[in-house]
């Protein structure tokens, strides 16, 4: 334990410093303006502002306090647009809107803005606190790990976003597939050969992340927003009292500290991340209080405590989806992938052996994100009406603005039209291929773990000389080859048990 | 992408993948290492991964379905129009300057989303020239000047 408060005094002071506050608060502004507009979620906005953090020259530890900012103030700005309009901000939301903005409609407005924002503050508080006991445990724990239990670990995590995530698993895989074999392109670190660059100079040190992301995401949602015209929706107005009074904290404390801790779990689970955990913490919460309170109970009809709980889970998961890309280097989720190709530009691996070399790193991190979450609520229960009203931004003017910081931040990487040109290709693609359901977070996991999965793969081969069984050898690897296959077989047969027994079970989650 | 006619469904999604993977394979199968220190290659990854991708697309094309609602009319018309607006904005941003082509994007962009011509230049304009002020003057990331460059 006092090892644990001096690795956090190191860590305020990293995240106390005058640059890294500022740096901090501003992350937390733009992140809930991210997560206010709708069809802009954390990976966008982390995507966009990842190259130019870079090209800031900022430390690696500012970029990622930046980073992370945004991130957990996307979760929170998510929550404005689902209970004023009725659209998420982004797919973790969802929930959010099944209560809150019934309660809206109510006149509620204020209540359900400023409940969501506490449930959201208590959630990645719980879940920050999770990171800064587990973290050290799991990295020493990891330490001990060979290429071998590597490579069963990353099979592990693309088994838990397949499994989870999608009522098409074959499209999940197809899309972890591809996103590893985009990441053979370029001089083959073992045999110094060229892989699949077709003679490009411009392929010669692999596809660029960055341009990967913005193009998959960013550019790719510009076009499909083309197809919601979501023209007029009157916002409804906040009205009523503004902030919550002890009685609805106290009818909502225990759903909060239950999606608190349902969402750190399910964040700290490598490929499972905020949509997941919300729908979990929403499900678990309609069912413990329609037994508990039928009388009182009115989930879908602005339920105070439907609202609370799937809030706090998704920022505890957002949060707690720090521990695997920390500990083992094996991003939680699409977004904190993405924070490890930042890291990338900066030569730093993440990974067990992150604790002990650069502490500064991994603790300043922490510590930002226990005053990042203060900042966050700080801003948003006093400045809620001027977040909504980035709600009327029309998206003739929003849609070239993104538009451009996206291309400033592909071009700032390498200043080249090659980079550019690919950019708007993949956006091209991953519209197409959104279009059809197949889902972008496995292929942005599998470009990101790609060269470590292959890497770890050939280096436990070499050990044996060519003798596949060190695969399964340790009890560890048996173990992640048992839970793999678990996260895929466990849902799909719950879900035909379910379909047989004819009930409406629990609604399976949405994917994003 | 090919004509109007064409459904997006897991059938054509299927056939895709197979012919990445087939191209993949095609192209990794020569990849040797002229000293071979290891036992497993630069080749065999790649080969799984083309192994993988092509059982996929299989199951897809083969069980097929999923037909992607056709979208709403008009809808096609400008999603052609803003990817090519994008891809013209590509190649010019370095060339014209961010200032120049951005201008330039915004109008049909901004046309697509609804705005008017007016609108949508004027808000290109002003997009172009903050943005660059922000970036390259405040923010120090070096962006094309392109035909202003004497200028700023």
């Amino acid at each position: 334990m006092n090892e644990i408060f001096g690795h956090l005094a190191t860590g305020f002071s990293v995240a106390l410093t005058p640059l890294n506050l500022l740096i901090a608060a501003i992350g937390a502004f733009i992140g809930t303006i991210v997560g206010v507009l709708p069809g802009l979620g954390p990976i966008n906005g982390v995507a966009i502002l990842m190259p130019l953090a870079f090209a800031m020259q900022l430390p690696p530890e500012s970029s990622l306090i930046l980073l992370a900012a945004v991130y957990i103030g996307c979760e929170y700005g998510g929550r404005i647009s689902s209970i004023l309009i009725n659209v998420p901000g982004e797919a973790s939301a969802i929930m959010t809107a099944l209560d809150g903005y019934p309660m809206a409609r109510q006149g509620k407005a204020g209540v359900a803005l400023s409940i969501s924002a506490w449930s959201s503050f208590v959630g990645s508080a719980v879940a920050t606190v999770g990171i800064a006991i587990a973290a050290p445990l799991l990295a020493r724990w990891a330490l001990a790990f060979g290429p071998a239990e590597y490579f069963a670990l990353m099979v592990f995590a693309f088994c838990c976003l397949a499994g989870l995530m999608g009522e098409q698993p074959v499209k999940a895989l197809l899309a972890a597939a591809v996103g590893l074999a985009l990441s053979t392109v370029g001089i083959d670190e073992n045999s110094g050969i060229y892989r699949y660059t077709f003679d490009s100079l411009h392929l010669s040190d692999g596809i660029q992340f960055v341009v990967v992301v913005i193009g998959l995401f960013s550019v790719s949602e510009m076009l499909l927003l083309l197809e919601q015209s979501v023209t007029g929706t009157a916002a409804v107005k906040p009205t009523g009292r503004t902030l919550f009074n002890l009685r609805e904290m106290a009818q909502t404390w225990w759903g909060t500290v239950r999606g608190s801790l349902i969402g750190f779990v399910v964040g700290v689970l490598p490929g499972a991340g905020a949509t997941v955990a919300s729908a979990m913490a929403y499900s678990t919460e309609k069912r413990l209080v329609e037994q508990s309170d039928p009388e009182g109970a009115h989930f879908g009809k602005g339920d105070i405590r439907g609202l609370a709980s799937p809030e706090a889970a998704n920022n505890a998961s957002a949060t707690g989806s720090f521990v695997p890309m920390l500990t083992l280097g094996v991003p939680g989720s699409g977004t904190t992938a993405v924070m490890m190709g930042v890291l990338a530009l900066y030569n730093i691996t993440p990974g067990p052996a992150l604790f002990d070399q650069r502490p500064e790193i991994v603790w300043g991190l922490i510590a930002s994100l226990f005053i990042g979450n203060f900042m966050l609520l700080a801003m948003n229960i006093p400045m809620v009406g001027l977040f909504a009203r980035m709600l009327s931004v029309p998206t003739w003017a929003l849609v070239p603005f993104i538009v451009t910081v996206s291309a400033i931040g592909v071009y700032s990487v390498h200043a080249t039209t090659f980079d550019l040109v690919m950019m708007v290709a993949l956006g091209v693609v991953g519209y197409l291929l959104r279009k059809m359901s197949v889902p972008m977070a496995p292929l942005i996991l599998g470009l990101v773990l790609g060269n470590m999965m292959e890497q770890n793969l050939r280096r436990a081969l070499s050990i044996t000389n060519g003798d596949t069984a060190i695969l399964w050898e340790s009890p560890v690897s048996i173990g992640l080859w048992a839970c793999a296959a678990a996260v895929l077989v466990v849902p799909v047969t719950l879900r035909a048990l379910a379909r047989r027994r004819g009930g409406a079970a629990v609604s399976s989650a949405p994917s994003a | 992408m090919t004509g109007s006619r064409v459904v997006l469904n897991d059938r054509l999604l299927g056939t895709a993948a197979l012919a990445f993977a087939a191209v993949m394979a095609w192209q990794g199968y020569g990849l040797e290492a002229p000293f071979a220190y290891e036992p497993v290659g630069p080749r065999a990854f790649p080969m799984l991964l083309s192994l993988i991708i092509g059982l996929c697309g299989l199951w897809l094309a083969v069980k097929g379905g999923n037909p992607v609602e056709p979208a709403a009319p008009g809808v096609k018309g400008r999603v052609f129009a803003v990817a090519a607006a994008l891809a013209v904005y590509a190649f010019l941003f370095q060339w014209l300057g961010v200032v120049f082509a951005t201008f330039l994007m915004s109008l049909p962009v901004g046309r697509a989303f609804g705005g008017s011509w007016f609108k949508s230049g004027a808000a290109g304009l002003v997009l172009g020239v903050a943005v660059f002020l922000l970036f390259d003057k405040v923010l120090d990331v070096v962006l094309p000047t392109g035909l202003l460059g004497g200028l700023l």
